[in-house]
């Protein structure tokens, strides 16, 4: 009814657009224990990330020559460092964030964006991590016709169907037997992963790292809306130094005033092995999330515009570089 | 509103008699549901004369729905599908007659929280929809006597008006065995209040049917000797002492169904045509049924006594 | 405005409706309807003011991979997410609205789940559809285990009437209806036509359209809703004459009259307002039904019923004398 004299604002939906870059680069999570564990730690790190992020820089560049209209197109890619403020306070912005910057200097890194951990659970007043997990769909399991109770129930999401709850049976009927999970996807064998979206305590909701690593993936995918609006917008930083407190801490910050956008239309990450069953569960989650439909078409009607090639399926748009080490 | 039919134990014609009183119902144009919640056996079918749903219902009826198997019970529109042939041709100006039944072979199971729930979904969509909804029980302190008692404490249905009838037959043993049920540690009422139930409104809710109760008087026992007629007497006098002992006294007796030879031999619905063309029920048994159904929603039999 | 669909051509499109009262005692005003339909915490529920009071849920999608139903008995594996949705009009008449769209065929094997989520309201056969079979299966009714969008409606149902916000005391008896619906491609250059309206058991109706390859799913379910919305409220105030004896002196105050008549004055009569949220080329499809039977004649007489009955009760006593000694 576009061709109508009257308009009702609050009955048009609308979708935000972000700009987008090529590529989201992750250059490595901070953690507590990993703080701990002292400068030499970060140093080694950023080490062993250099020779990736060069090669994941030459590969999207390459990536994007082919695909230009003319001539070589420059490859917009931004970096981006996570830190973890939600599951473990420790120091302070102050101390923390100079000596990050500093080791990856000194690697010959540049850190284009920090964000916080915990704003991707809530980002200012925007319920970020509530609002993806609302969009979760089961992957059906063959014989679905609709009536599984969806995953919020239960906090849980598994890449198959798990095996049958053992539950009283009606008086004088006989007990299920145990059968083993099943992967919905599986090739023969099935490689089952049931993971834990949230766990409910005295104080609230806890997300699960995995669950807040799927949102961190979304964010930098340019895909997360609220009411329409783009969540997770980068804040610039000042010439000031860094606050006592994090909360005080933007939670996504631009540090590099000349970066390309923060979002992208796919995303790298470089991180040391034990993150592996972690973004393994990310994918899961990824796979069965429902993105808002109206930033997923921007994303397409823009990569269609520079010839972009973009995988269909959101999970798809995200990569890995695992290294050896702690 | 809402009439649930206990009873602690079996064969004192409950579903039976349960069956009359919503057909009654539905007869002066009230739109009548029944809810088949005797889930070690399913039955109420057969009253109806509903035959494809003789042993439960091969559709997912209520066990399937309560284990959360199916999103609806099955329906059984009673005027369309019964094979009782005075029940075929619906009476003018009659209400609706649905029989919600259980599963063929369903059994008696545990109830968690989601069964509470859904539980709680159907009878308030059911109450929604219907002017009297009667749910029959299992006999007993059974699973489905939990679950309704827990239900309808639910702050879902706070708005619900909520009517019990305990059904016992007129002996010692059954009039024993009904207070127990309503009165003892582990009763409806004690359950109700430690799910939630103010207790004076519970009891207030509660009322007894005292069913095949022979009477004295009637012509059946007419051939007996006067010995015989003053044993019988006696007896009676006695059980109403007793029942008032056991506060189920007549002061919370909704009403009194004579003892009627085709609801102890064949359960099924009590028509006029039976009482006036065919006679083979009678007529002081259609009349008790008829009351009883009245005073369903008449408060002034209601209420604390 | 949602992104271009993508994907193959539309070859049906199919749904279900449940229309019922709203289980409060007083009807939910705009920001309470607005709170009632938040169904995600990340998108806005559309509202309008004009010419109805109508608030309009965010899709939320369940998986399905089961049978399609088909009149024929082919057994035909589909994939994909069904959209469901509700609508609330006048704070007073709840809808939920199951749909999905079919290509004519899809590929053999079942996709990665993620490449479903791309598409929200898409089932995918595997293999060729068989359209007219599929059609008249789902309007039908098919077996156990197949597809049913009703399932669907109705679980969206459930959850909603489980809302703290209603205080389950609706103020009059009243049955839900299901309007199941099929919409095929209109040949080519022709515009869309309501081939059949059927009532058929108590409560369910349904309905068979054709439509131009283009014409959204939402629209076509807009329509649906629109005439399941007045059929429901025909049927609903039609049987608030069930219980009471017009004219036979058994109601010698009037009392029952006002009891089932009042509610329907008070919460139904200023509802009727069809093609109200219709776009202009599908409500021409209003023009048979209200040719024969006359949708809007029939409820013009039953409110012109209730009124007079109503104004009769007003001057009871002197009737009351009139009339003949029973």
């Amino acid at each position: 009814m576009t061709d109508a004299v009257f308009h009702e604002t609050a009955a048009a939906p609308r979708t935000q657009a972000v700009p987008l870059a090529h590529l989201s680069l992750e250059l490595g999570h901070l953690y507590m224990e990993d703080f701990e564990a002292g400068p030499g730690r970060l140093r080694r790190h950023f080490a062993e990330v250099r020779p990736w992020a060069e090669a994941a820089r030459a590969a999207a560049t390459a990536r994007a020559a082919a695909t230009a209209r003319t001539g070589a197109q420059r490859a917009r890619i931004s970096t981006c460092f996570l830190v973890d403020d939600y599951f473990t306070r420790f120091s302070s912005p102050a101390e923390v964030v100079p000596m990050l910057l500093a080791e990856a200097d000194r690697a010959g890194l540049t850190v284009d964006y920090l964000a916080r951990e915990s704003g991707c659970a809530v980002f200012g007043e925007v319920p970020v991590a509530e609002a993806v997990a609302g969009r979760i769909v089961e992957s059906p399991p063959p014989s679905s016709h609709g009536i599984r109770p969806p995953a919020a129930q239960t906090g849980w999401l598994a890449n198959g169907e798990r095996s049958p709850a053992v539950r009283a049976p009606q008086a004088m009927k006989r007990a299920q037997v145990w059968r083993p999970p099943k992967e919905t996807a599986a090739r023969r064998h099935s490689v089952f992963l049931d993971t834990e979206l949230f766990s409910d305590g005295p104080d609230g909701r806890t997300w699960s790292c995995p669950f807040l690593a799927a949102v961190w993936q979304l964010a930098r995918l340019g895909l997360l809306r609220h009411q329409g609006e783009a969540v997770l917008s980068p804040r610039p930083h000042g010439d000031g130094g860094f606050p006592d407190d994090w909360d005080d801490l933007p939670p996504l910050l631009r540090l590099n005033p000349d970066a390309d956008p923060f979002t992208a239309y796919r995303t790298c990450s470089v991180l040391p092995n034990r993150f592996l069953p972690v973004e393994h569960a990310v994918r899961v989650i990824l796979d069965q999330t429902e993105v808002d439909p109206g930033a997923l078409g921007q994303v397409a009607v823009r990569a269609r515009g520079e010839r972009a090639e973009l995988p269909d399926s959101v999970a798809d748009r995200v990569s890995y570089v695992f290294y050896a080490g702690p | 509103m809402l009439v649930f039919a206990a009873s602690d134990k079996g064969g004192t014609g409950r579903s039976v008699t349960s069956a009359n009183l919503a057909y009654q119902r539905a007869l002066t144009g009230d739109h009548v549901a029944y809810v088949d919640f005797d889930f070690g056996s399913p039955t109420a079918a057969a009253v109806f004369d509903v035959p494809g749903a003789l042993r439960g219902t091969e559709e997912p009826g209520l066990h399937s729905y309560l284990e959360g198997e199916a999103p609806e019970p099955a329906r059984i529109d009673v005027w369309r599908q019964t094979e009782h042939p005075q029940l075929r041709t619906r009476p003018n100006q009659s209400g609706r007659l649905v029989l919600f039944p259980g599963d063929a072979g369903g059994g008696e199971f545990a109830t968690g929280a989601d069964a509470l729930e859904r539980c709680v979904d159907l009878l308030l969509r059911i109450d929604n929809e219907f002017d009297v909804t009667l749910v029959d029980l299992s006999a007993g302190r059974s699973y489905a006597v939990d679950m309704v008692l827990a239900a309808t404490a639910h702050p879902r249905m706070r708005y619900v008006p909520c009517r019990w009838l305990v059904f016992h037959r007129w002996t010692r043993q059954h009039v024993i065995a009904a207070s127990g049920l309503v009165h003892t540690d582990h009763g409806i009422l004690r359950g109700g209040v430690e799910r939630g139930h103010d207790e004076e409104t519970l009891r207030a809710s509660i009322r007894f049917v005292r069913a095949a109760v022979p009477d004295p008087e009637s012509p059946l026992w007419a051939q007996g000797s006067p010995a015989q007629a003053a044993w019988m007497q006696a007896c009676d006098e006695a059980l109403r002492r007793l029942a008032a002992e056991h506060r189920i006294g007549d002061s919370v007796v909704l009403g009194i169904v004579p003892l009627e030879p085709i609801l102890q031999w064949r359960e099924q619905l009590i028509t006029e045509e039976d009482v006036l063309s065919t006679q083979i029920a009678n007529k002081e048994t259609l009349e008790a049924l008829e009351e009883i159904a009245r005073r369903l929603t008449d408060d002034a039999h209601w209420g604390q006594p | 405005m949602r992104p271009p669909e993508t994907g193959p051509p539309t070859a049906l499109l199919c749904g279900e409706i449940r229309t019922c009262l709203l289980p409060a005692r007083q009807a939910l005003d705009i920001r309470s309807a607005a709170q009632f339909l938040a169904l995600r915490a990340d998108e806005r529920v559309l509202l309008s003011e004009r010419p109805t009071l109508y608030a309009r849920s965010p899709d939320t999608l369940t998986g399905v991979d089961c049978p399609l139903p088909a009149a024929d008995g082919a057994r035909v594996r589909a994939v994909g997410t069904v959209a469901a949705h509700a609508v609330l009009t006048e704070g007073r008449v709840l809808q939920t609205s199951a749909r999905f769209r079919a290509p004519a065929s899809g590929p053999d094997q079942r996709r990665p789940w993620g490449q479903y989520l791309i598409r929200p309201g898409t089932v995918e056969p595997l293999g060729k559809l068989p359209r007219e079979p599929v059609a008249r299966g789902v309007l039908d009714g098919g077996r156990q285990g197949d597809l049913d969008v009703g399932l669907i409606a109705d679980a969206l149902l459930t959850r909603l009437l489980r809302h703290p916000l209603l205080d389950q005391r609706p103020p009059m008896r009243s049955r839900p209806t299901r309007l199941r619906w099929a919409a095929l491609p209109a040949p080519s250059g022709a515009g869309p036509s309501l081939e059949r309206f059927t009532l058929a058991e108590d409560e369910l109706r349904t309905v068979r359209l054709r439509v131009p390859e283009d014409t959204p799913a939402d629209e076509i379910a807009g329509l649906c809703a629109d005439l399941a919305l007045h059929d429901w409220l025909l049927t609903t105030v039609v049987r608030t004459f069930d219980g009471i004896r017009l004219g036979t002196g058994a109601d010698r105050d009037g009392s029952s009259v006002l009891r089932a008549l009042g509610p329907a004055v008070d919460h139904l009569l200023h509802l009727w307002m069809p093609r109200a949220r219709v776009t202009p080329a599908l409500a021409r499809l209003w023009d048979p039904l209200e040719e024969r039977p006359g949708f809007t004649r029939q409820w013009d007489a039953l409110v012109h019923r209730i009124r007079d009955q109503l104004a009769l009760q007003a001057i009871g006593p002197a009737r009351r004398e009139v009339e003949p000694a029973p």
